[in-house]
């Protein structure tokens, strides 16, 4: 995306978040198979296709500014959605040097990092930010560095620290989360995060991932997808907002599902990171309505399959089950049963 | 329980043993937890220096024959703040090699063990038992607040008020479970409590 026309648009109240033609066609559909379960889906993340979410380290789309805005709404609600445990400022720096580097080199139209030594200077033309500071001199910043960038990049962000054989949760800038709680979370190890999602344990995928991730190479960084549903286009589901945003689940139906109902897509990235040794876990969250969906009705008759069949635990896990069959059924009039070829690709 | 699985940050505890290969033992005990301490104490006793420090609860109050086994190992406190003063202060002059041990209600056992890990031990070199009470510390994920001493599925939250239903989920950091608010899709339909923590 070269010039973006940003969208002012809201993920609460109104919700008038939509989704250009463009954005729907870029859009990560996570379904090549008519059925899912939990897999270790992870790939190198390499440069993508132009214009595709993974053409750069870091996608940044035609929601951008709202997005930003809308985090700072819920940073103000609730602070707790940014933590960091003492000893992660290296690994903040990191992720400072990390962020800053690939947008400005990936969109210098947008962004740029102009350094003089030890100074530098960052501009953000989007969100008409301006500031100069010393690199490693967290005095001379107005915000922490990792607050500081979380604020300035799309989706959430959680710092890792590798020591006693496994992977601790010890920072973390959380706005748009698939209900999990950073307060809770932040200093638990892999397994404990990891505890509530269920099926995973018996078929050993979170002992492999980890066992990955614990090898992760700096310059190689690895991505995969996660998905959910959401109600409403809205960023912030998260447990503490809960009593917020829980009672519109109940207010799906069969005729509303097409408008309400969105599928929720997380590309989630990890790099090794220099400083610290820490790994950077980025989660981008991509929201999408059935109605938008189905502009391309593969799509639509892929994801009727896929939540018809879909284990009753992750149902149960991704708080699908109150409004599945009112889904089911606006999908269904989408699904003519037609054989579809393998891949997750639009037409 | 939650829909039948085990959720992997539910800690599990054991009955204090001493570990006999130490160069010191400190025991850290509130309450129900001075049980443990006699218990542990009908073992055989390991050649190393021990120290007991022990916090007294309301109606469990095990000081007396503490004394009586325990001797001049023993320290009693008479509130919270003194206990954890002290325990910094022996975490501070202890060498390596040290084992410690806890016993007492879950709070109270991360409370230690968070205090012992800023000291550099690691927190499976803590030997941990949870004597009778399975009562939950409950942390409102809405309002922050945490409930103590919570024997029911559903709590109602100290802080805010809402009813909580209460997750397996646990933070070690927080030393309490997971409260999430049981009615929020259908505000007012709150199941009957049920004592599951006795
Ligand atoms: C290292 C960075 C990672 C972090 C910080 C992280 C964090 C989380 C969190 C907080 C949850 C929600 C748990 C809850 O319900 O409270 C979750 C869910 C999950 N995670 Fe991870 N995760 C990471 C990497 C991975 C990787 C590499 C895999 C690969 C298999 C994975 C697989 C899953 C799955 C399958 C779920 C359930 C998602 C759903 O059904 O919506 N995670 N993760």
């Amino acid at each position: 995306m070269n010039n973006l026309a940003y969208k002012h648009e809201t993920f609460r109240d109104d919700y008038t978040y939509r989704n250009s033609p463009d954005a729907i066609r870029r859009f990560p559909f996570p379904f090549a198979e008519d059925h899912y379960m939990y897999s270790v889906n992870i790939e190198q993340h390499q440069p993508g296709a132009k214009g595709s979410i993974v053409e750069h380290a870091f996608d940044i789309d035609e929601h951008y500014v709202s997005e930003c805005e809308d985090k700072l709404i819920t940073l103000g609600q609730d602070k707790g959605r940014y933590a960091a445990l003492p000893h992660m400022m290296d690994a903040q720096w990191d992720f400072l040097e990390l962020s800053m580097e690939s947008l400005s080199r990936d969109y210098p139209h947008l962004f740029t990092l102009t350094k003089d030594g030890e100074r530098w200077t960052w501009r953000n033309g989007p969100l008409g930010i301006e500031d100069s500071f010393v690199f490693g001199d967290a005095a001379t910043l107005p915000l922490e560095p990792f607050e500081y960038m979380g604020r300035q990049v799309q989706g959430d962000f959680v710092l890792l620290d590798q020591r006693e054989g496994t992977l601790f949760a010890d920072a973390g800038f959380i706005t748009s989360q698939a209900d999990w709680s950073l307060a809770f979370d932040v200093g638990m190890s892999w397994h404990e995060w990891h505890g509530p999602v269920p099926q995973v344990e018996k078929m050993g995928i979170m002992d492999r991932a980890l066992k990955f991730l614990m090898s992760l190479q700096q310059g190689n960084p690895v991505r995969r997808l996660n998905w959910t549903m959401t109600i409403n286009p809205r960023l912030d589901t998260s447990p503490e907002h809960f009593p917020e945003w829980g009672p519109d689940k109940l207010k799906v139906t069969a005729q509303n599902a097409g408008e309400k109902a969105h599928l929720r897509v997380e590309l989630q990235t990890m790099f090794r990171l220099p400083r610290s040794n820490a790994i950077l876990f980025s989660i981008r969250c991509y929201l999408i309505s059935l109605e938008e969906l189905a502009t391309y009705p593969r799509w639509a008759k892929r994801f009727h399959r896929v939540l018809r069949d879909l284990h009753p635990d992750l149902l149960e896990y991704k708080g699908i089950k109150v409004y599945h069959e009112a889904v089911l059924a606006w999908l269904s009039q989408h699904d003519d049963g037609a054989e579809l070829a393998l891949g997750a690709h639009p037409e | 329980m939650q829909h039948g699985y085990w959720i992997r940050s539910k800690p599990i505890y054991h009955s204090l043993a001493w570990q006999y290969k130490a160069q010191a033992h400190v025991l850290l005990a509130s309450g129900e937890g001075g049980r443990s301490v006699l218990r542990l104490y009908q073992q055989r006793l390991p050649d190393q220096p021990v120290t007991v420090l022990y916090l007294p609860a309301e109606n469990e109050d095990y000081s007396a024959p503490l004394v009586t086994v325990v001797g001049t190992s023993l320290q009693v406190f008479p509130d919270a703040r003194e206990l954890w003063q002290r325990f910094d202060q022996v975490l501070q002059q202890s060498r390596m090699g040290t084992r410690l041990y806890a016993a007492g209600t879950e709070s109270f056992l991360w409370q230690a063990t968070t205090l012992a890990v800023k000291h550099g031990v690691l927190n499976a070199d803590v030997m941990r038992e949870q004597p009778a009470s399975l009562a939950r510390p409950v942390y409102c994920v809405h309002c922050k607040t945490t409930t103590h001493g919570v024997t029911t599925n559903i709590a109602v939250c100290a802080g805010c008020q809402r009813h909580l239903f209460v997750r397996d989920h646990f933070s070690r950091r927080l030393g309490a479970y997971m409260g999430l608010m049981i009615d929020a899709e259908d505000p007012g339909n709150v199941p009957d409590a049920e004592e599951v923590y006795p």
